[in-house]
C-alpha cells in the first residue's frame, strides 16, 4: 500500500491545474449532490416523523368553522384517545403585505403533538397565560420579536368587542421543524374563543385526535367522515401520515431532486473519464515500467483507479460539507416566506455521495484499464503508442 | 486578414475535435446538464403562466374584497355584487344585461391520480354570464348542468389529473353527490377545475357572500372609470383588477421564489461545469501547443487564435446546449402537470431555448477566456520545442 501512495501522489500533482479543476467541478456537483439529497431526506424525514396514530380532521370545504360539539361526537368514538381542537387566525402584521397567522389550541394539543418542537414548559406557558404565545424562531426573525414584546394581528376574524386588532405578548421562541417549514405561532384557543362575538364562540377549524390503535386510523378517519356526511359540516378526516405524503401540492419533489443530482453525476462523471483517458495515454510508458518492474494487472488497475477517486471522494466530502453550510446559512439569507424545506444531512446522505463518488471513479476508469490490461508493454517502452 | 486567420484556425480545431472525442464530450455534456435542467424545470413555471394567461382576456375585470390575496378568502355581499354590476362600462350582453358574474370559488377534496395522495380540486360557479367571460370555453362531452339540479361539470384536464371525475362520475358536496354531466374546455386553469351553478351552489356549499365578480370592460379603456367608480363608493370595500393584472399579483410571489430556486440550481450545476469546461479548454489548448505555436511562427497573431480557441468551446457549449433543449422538450414539453389545485401543460419554448444558449456562450466565454488568454500569450519557440 505504501508503495502506490508516492505513485498516485505524482500522477496527480503531474498536472496541477488538471487536478484543480477535477477537484472544483466534483465539490461543485456534490454540494448540489448533497442539497438535492438532503432535500430528499428532508421528505423522507417529514413522512417517516408523521405520527399514523394522529388524525386530522377539518371541514370538507373551504377553512369555515364548525361547532366544538362535533370534537366531544368524535372524542366517544370507540378506538379514540385523545382529541384536541385547533382554530386560525389570520390576517397581517403591520402593512397588508405582510400575512400571517396564527394557531390558537387547547391544552390537550401539547399532550398529542407532544413531538413538536415547543417544549412542555412552553406548551404551558400558553396554557397559563392567555394572550401568550409561541412563536417559532423563523417567525421571530421575520418579524424582528424578542420574547416579552407585544405581537398585534390585524384580522378580519370579527371580535366581540368590534376591533380588529389581537394582541398578543411572545411568552417565548421555540425552534422551527421541517414539518412546520412555514414557521408557526401558537396561541390560546380559549383567549381566541372568548374574544368573539358571543354567536361566533363554541366554533373550531379542526379537531385533530390521538387513536389508540395506528392501523385503525384509516378506518376511524372513514367513519368520522361518514358520521358527519349528511350533517350541516362534512368533514375530511385523514391520518397524519397521508396528509404528510400530500404535502407541497402532491409535486414529487423527491424525483426531482433525485433527476438534478443524477444530472450533477452525469456532467462529473464525463469529466473525471476524459481526465483519466488522457493522463493514461500521456504515460503509457510509466506504466509500462510498472508492469516490466513487476507490478500486477491488479495493482496497476488499482493505480489508476485511486487516481481517479481520490478527486472524486475528496470533491464528495468538500461537496457535501459546503451542502451543509449552506443548507444552516440559506435561512438567514432567504426571504421570511420561502418555505422550503431545508436539506438535512444524516450519514446516509455522505454515504450515498461517497457510494456516488465511487461509481463515478470506477465507471470513468473502465476505459483506460482495459487499455493498460491490453498494453503491449515493449512498444510502449519504446514510445511507438 | 485577421477575418481569414480566425476562420483558418478555428477550422484547423474543429477538424482536431474526434482526436479530443473526451474532452470535447465534457463541455458539450456539461453544458447539456446545465441546460436540460434548466429548461425542464423552467418548464413548470412557463405551463403555469401560459395557462394563467388564457384567463386573461384584456377586457375582463375582477373585483375581490379590498386588501385581499387570494380569490377564497375574499368575500363581496350579494348587495355588494349588484352594484358592481350596474357600474358604468360594463359590456351588454344582446340583450342589454350587463356581462357581470358573481363568483364563487370552493375548495373539494381528491385523489392524485398518479400517487394517491390527497389534493383539492378548486370548484368554480358559473353564473348566467359565468361562460360567456371565459374565452375560449366550450363542452366536448355531455351537456351543460342545469340552474336548480344539482350537477356539476368538469374542466378536460381534471380527471386525468384527479380520479373520480369523469363524465358521469358523482363529486361529494354538501348537499349529497352532484353528477359530472358534461366535460368542457378553455385551454386555460379552468380546465383542471369543477365548475356548478353559482344559485344552486351557493346555497350548498354554505357561502353567504360570493368571491369576487368578474366583467367585462366596452373596452381596456374605460377602466379607470370604472375602478374609480367603485373603489369610491362608500357602499364598497373592493379593489378591482385587469384580470391579467390579478393574475400575475397571484402568482408573483411563487413564481418569483421558483425562479429562486431554478436559477440556484442551475447556477450551482452550471459553476460545476464551468470548472469541466475551463478544464477541458486548458487542455484543448495544451495538447494543440505545438500547432498553436507553429501558426504563431508563421506569423498568425495572437488575437485570431484566442478568439479561435473560445469559438471552438462556444461551439461544444452550444452543441451541448441544444442537446440539453431538445432532451428536455422530448421529456416535458405537452406533459400535463399539477401543482396544488392548478392543472396545466408544461411548455418548453423558443424562447426558453434563447436562455439556454445564452447560458451555454455566457459558460464558453468565461471558462475559455484564460486558455484562449494562454494560447495566444505562450513562448512560441518553447512550445516548438515540447514534445
Amino acid at each position: 500500500m505504501m508503495k502506490y501512495l508516492p505513485l498516485i501522489w505524482a500522477a496527480l500533482r503531474r498536472k496541477p491545474v488538471r487536478t484543480t479543476f477535477t477537484f472544483l467541478s466534483v465539490t461543485v456537483a456534490f454540494t448540489l449532490f448533497g442539497l438535492m439529497i438532503g432535500l430528499g431526506a428532508s421528505m423522507d424525514l417529514v413522512e417517516k416523523k408523521a405520527h399514523p396514530d394522529r388524525v386530522w380532521t377539518l371541514p370538507r370545504f373551504d377553512q369555515t368553522s364548525m361547532p366544538v360539539t362535533m370534537a366531544r361526537r368524535i372524542a366517544k368514538l370507540p378506538g379514540v384517545k385523545d382529541t384536541s381542537i385547533m382554530s386560525y387566525v389570520q390576517g397581517y402584521v403591520g402593512d397588508p403585505k405582510n400575512q400571517s397567522g396564527l394557531i390558537m389550541l387547547d391544552d390537550a394539543y401539547g399532550r398529542i403533538f407532544s413531538d413538536w418542537p415547543p417544549t412542555p414548559a412552553q406548551w404551558d406557558m400558553v396554557r397559563h397565560d392567555r394572550k401568550a404565545i409561541i412563536m417559532s424562531r423563523k417567525l421571530a426573525t421575520q418579524f424582528h420579536k424578542k420574547v416579552g414584546d407585544t405581537f398585534t394581528l390585524i384580522s378580519e376574524t370579527p371580535r366581540a368587542d368590534g376591533g380588529k386588532a389581537w394582541e398578543f405578548r411572545i411568552a417565548t421562541i421555540a425552534e422551527d421543524a421541517p414539518e412546520l417549514s412555514g414557521g408557526y405561532i401558537i396561541g390560546n384557543y380559549d383567549y381566541y374563543d372568548k374574544s368573539l362575538p358571543l354567536a361566533d364562540q363554541g366554533k373550531m377549524n379542526e379537531v385533530d385526535l390521538q387513536v389508540a390503535d395506528p392501523a385503525q386510523s384509516a378506518a376511524i378517519a372513514q367513519q368520522i367522515e361518514k358520521l358527519f356526511a349528511n350533517s350541516g359540516n362534512p368533514v375530511q378526516s385523514t391520518p397524519e401520515n397521508v396528509i404528510a405524503a400530500s404535502n407541497y401540492g402532491g409535486a414529487d419533489i423527491n424525483a426531482i431532486a433525485r433527476k438534478i443530482a443524477l444530472a450533477g453525476l452525469a456532467m462529473i462523471l464525463f469529466l473525471t473519464a476524459s481526465v483519466i483517458a488522457k493522463s493514461v495515454r500521456e504515460r503509457l510508458a510509466e506504466f509500462a515500467t510498472l508492469k516490466t518492474l513487476g507490478f500486477s494487472d491488479t495493482g496497476v488497475t488499482a493505480l489508476v483507479m485511486a487516481e481517479a477517486a481520490l478527486p472524486c471522494l475528496a470533491g464528495a466530502v468538500c461537496g457535501v460539507i459546503i451542502a451543509a453550510l449552506l443548507s444552516q446559512i440559506l435561512p438567514g439569507i432567504l426571504p421570511p416566506n420561502f418555505s422550503v424545506p431545508m436539506p438535512t444531512f444524516s450519514p446516509s446522505v455522505l454515504a450515498w455521495s461517497l457510494a456516488s463518488a465511487c461509481a463515478v471513479a470506477l465507471a470513468s476508469t473502465a476505459l483506460p484499464i482495459l487499455r493498460l490490461r491490453r498494453l503491449d508493454i515493449a512498444a510502449a517502452l519504446s514510445g511507438r503508442i | 486578414m485577421m477575418l481569414r486567420q480566425i476562420i483558418a484556425v478555428t477550422g484547423i480545431g474543429l477538424r482536431s475535435l474526434p482526436q479530443r472525442l473526451w474532452e470535447s464530450l465534457v463541455i458539450v455534456v456539461g453544458t447539456g446538464c446545465v441546460v436540460g435542467v434548466l429548461l425542464s424545470m423552467l418548464s413548470i413555471i412557463e405551463g403555469m403562466h401560459r395557462a394563467a394567461a388564457r384567463l386573461g382576456d384584456p377586457r375582463n375585470v375582477i373585483v375581490v374584497q379590498r386588501n385581499i390575496i387570494f380569490e377564497n378568502s375574499s368575500a363581496i355581499p350579494r348587495s355588494a355584487a349588484s352594484i358592481i354590476a350596474n357600474a358604468p362600462g360594463i359590456a351588454k350582453a344582446k340583450d342589454g344585461s350587463p356581462i357581470s358574474d358573481a363568483v364563487l370559488i370552493a375548495y373539494v377534496p381528491t385523489l392524485l391520480r398518479k400517487n394517491g395522495v390527497k389534493s383539492n380540486i378548486t370548484l368554480r360557479s358559473f353564473g348566467e354570464k359565468g361562460a360567456m367571460l371565459q374565452q375560449g370555453f366550450r363542452l366536448v362531452a355531455g351537456r351543460m348542468f342545469q340552474p336548480g339540479k344539482h350537477e356539476l361539470i368538469a374542466g378536460a384536464m381534471a380527471n386525468s389529473q384527479f380520479t373520480g371525475l369523469g363524465l358521469g362520475d358523482k363529486v361529494i358536496l354538501p348537499d349529497g353527490e352532484w353528477p359530472i354531466v358534461g366535460i368542457f374546455t378553455t385551454g386555460g386553469l379552468l380546465d383542471g377545475a369543477l365548475v356548478g351553478d353559482t344559485g344552486t351552489l351557493m346555497p350548498a356549499i354554505r357561502h353567504k357572500s360570493f368571491n369576487s365578480v368578474m366583467v367585462r370592460l366596452d373596452s381596456p379603456a374605460v377602466f379607470a372609470a370604472f375602478r374609480t367608480a367603485l373603489t369610491t363608493n362608500p357602499s364598497l370595500s373592493v379593489d378591482v383588477m385587469l384580470m391579467p393584472d390579478w393574475l400575475a399579483k397571484g402568482s408573483a410571489g411563487f413564481s418569483a421564489y421558483f425562479h429562486a430556486i431554478v436559477y440556484g440550481v442551475a447556477a450551482i450545476l452550471g459553476l460545476g461545469a464551468l470548472f469541466g469546461c475551463f478544464n477541458s479548454m486548458y487542455t484543448a489548448v495544451e495538447s494543440r501547443g505545438r500547432e498553436i505555436a507553429t501558426l504563431r511562427a508563421l506569423g498568425y497573431r495572437g488575437f485570431p487564435i484566442a478568439l479561435s480557441v473560445l469559438l471552438e468551446g462556444a461551439v461544444l457549449s452550444i452543441t451541448g446546449a441544444l442537446i440539453g433543449a431538445a432532451v428536455a422538450w422530448a421529456l416535458y414539453d405537452g406533459v400535463m402537470s399539477g401543482f396544488g389545485s392548478d392543472v396545466f401543460i408544461l411548455a418548453v419554448t423558443p424562447p426558453m431555448v434563447a436562455i439556454g444558449l445564452a447560458w451555454a456562450i455566457a459558460l464558453a466565454v468565461l471558462g475559455g477566456v484564460l486558455p484562449s488568454l494562454q494560447a495566444a500569450r505562450g513562448a512560441v519557440t518553447e512550445a516548438l520545442r515540447a514534445k
